[in-house]
């Protein structure tokens, strides 16, 4: 998976490394920013309140 | 290949007569594995297609070493069968490898960058509270002074309301309380729920706050005492409450939030405190509650009230 996206990437290997890194980074961001924060609202410890 | 030649005499003897495929492809594979980078970089695009084939024979190969390795030059079909199984072997143990860390960054999150989103936010509302203080509260022309002006202008949700102090919890324990108890409202900080009374009012000014995320605020609840002095900051005034006792209940016990909690319906004489968070860590299954009653209201212009004083 990660050898075929890689060969899917254009340029020379210090591009493709530096669009790998970025890729990565933005994946990373994604799930901090925006898939985290939708998982844990149905996750247990953050239930913090009463009456629910 | 160590462990394929121990298993039974006749894959070594296979694996030693013939030895082109067994020998040859482990090269190509770690040619193609470790020389993908450098060998694409240096050759034409056409050569760059190629290169990737190598590895995935080489994932055919690892995953079936030995009795179907030996198979393979007997079946003209058995290698590219091996490939295929090798190419979903590989990508699904990327696929797995891929969700471990995905969980691993969850906790990550959960138990440190929380913790950074909520620092920041904290100081920001620090910032903005000590803004709004600095400045005298706004006047309403018509009703000056016809009753003591409240101490607490409305606050819109998510914005800082007042700053908790806990002495138990160290002089510098002072997380902003934000009117609030939704999702967003409590990452930013603990929340006063809305309805329930402000500092400082008859009734009951309930709080509730995380308790292992977002700069857990309120992470050592359950090591409050009895006695032990939880003071609410506001702009002009300090509310030194005291705690009178904590209890675990099930998240359905709404009645802790009453004006006298336990008791709906009752019309409040005192002004109480109850903060709530869940119980035990990392679980919905309770909360715990503890609650306090009004001792002691100091103004600000008087400075800190005894118990910030003492260490």
């Amino acid at each position: 998976m990660y050898a075929w996206i890689y060969h899917r990437l254009p340029g020379p290997p210090p591009v493709r490394l530096t669009l790998a890194v970025l890729i990565a980074l933005a994946v990373v961001a994604l799930l901090i920013f925006v898939v985290f924060p939708v998982v844990e609202s149905v996750l247990p410890n953050g239930q913090v309140t009463l009456g629910h | 290949m160590a462990g394929a030649s121990s298993v039974s005499e006749a894959d070594d003897g296979q694996d030693t007569e013939s030895p082109d495929p067994a020998a040859d492809v482990p090269t190509l594979f770690a040619g193609g594995e470790a020389g993908v980078t450098g060998r694409a970089g240096w050759t034409p695009r056409p050569s760059g297609f190629r290169t990737p084939r190598p590895s995935r024979v080489g994932g055919g190969v690892e995953r079936a070493p030995g009795p179907a390795g030996a198979a393979g030059p007997d079946h003209p079909g058995g290698a590219g069968r091996r490939m295929i199984v090798g190419r979903v072997a590989r990508g699904l143990g990327e696929l797995l490898i891929t969700a471990g860390l995905v969980v691993l960054l969850f906790l990550v999150y959960q138990l440190w960058i929380t913790d950074m989103f909520a620092a920041r936010t904290q100081d920001r509302l620090h910032h903005q509270l000590d803004q709004a203080w600095g400045h005298p509260p706004p006047r309403q022309p018509g009703v000056e002074r016809a009753r003591p002006a409240p101490a607490l202008p409305p606050v819109d949700l998510g914005d800082g309301l007042a700053i908790l102090r806990v002495p138990r919890f160290g002089l510098d324990y002072s997380p902003v309380i934000v009117q609030g108890v939704s999702a967003a409202n409590l990452r930013r900080g603990p929340g006063h729920i809305p309805g329930t009374a402000l500092p400082g009012q008859l009734g009951n000014f309930v709080v509730s706050g995380h308790r292992t995320t977002y700069g857990k605020p309120f992470s050592r609840l359950d090591e409050l005492k009895v006695g032990d002095p939880l003071v609410v900051e506001v702009r002009d005034r300090y509310y030194t409450y005291r705690v009178t006792g904590s209890e675990v209940v099930t998240p359905n016990r709404l009645d802790v939030t009453y004006p006298v909690p336990g008791r709906p319906g009752v019309v409040p004489t005192r002004d109480l405190i109850t903060l709530t968070t869940c119980h035990p860590k990392f679980s919905a299954s309770h909360r715990l509650i503890v609650y306090g009653e009004l001792a002691d209201t100091t103004e600000k212009s008087a400075g800190l009230p005894p118990v910030l004083k003492g260490a």
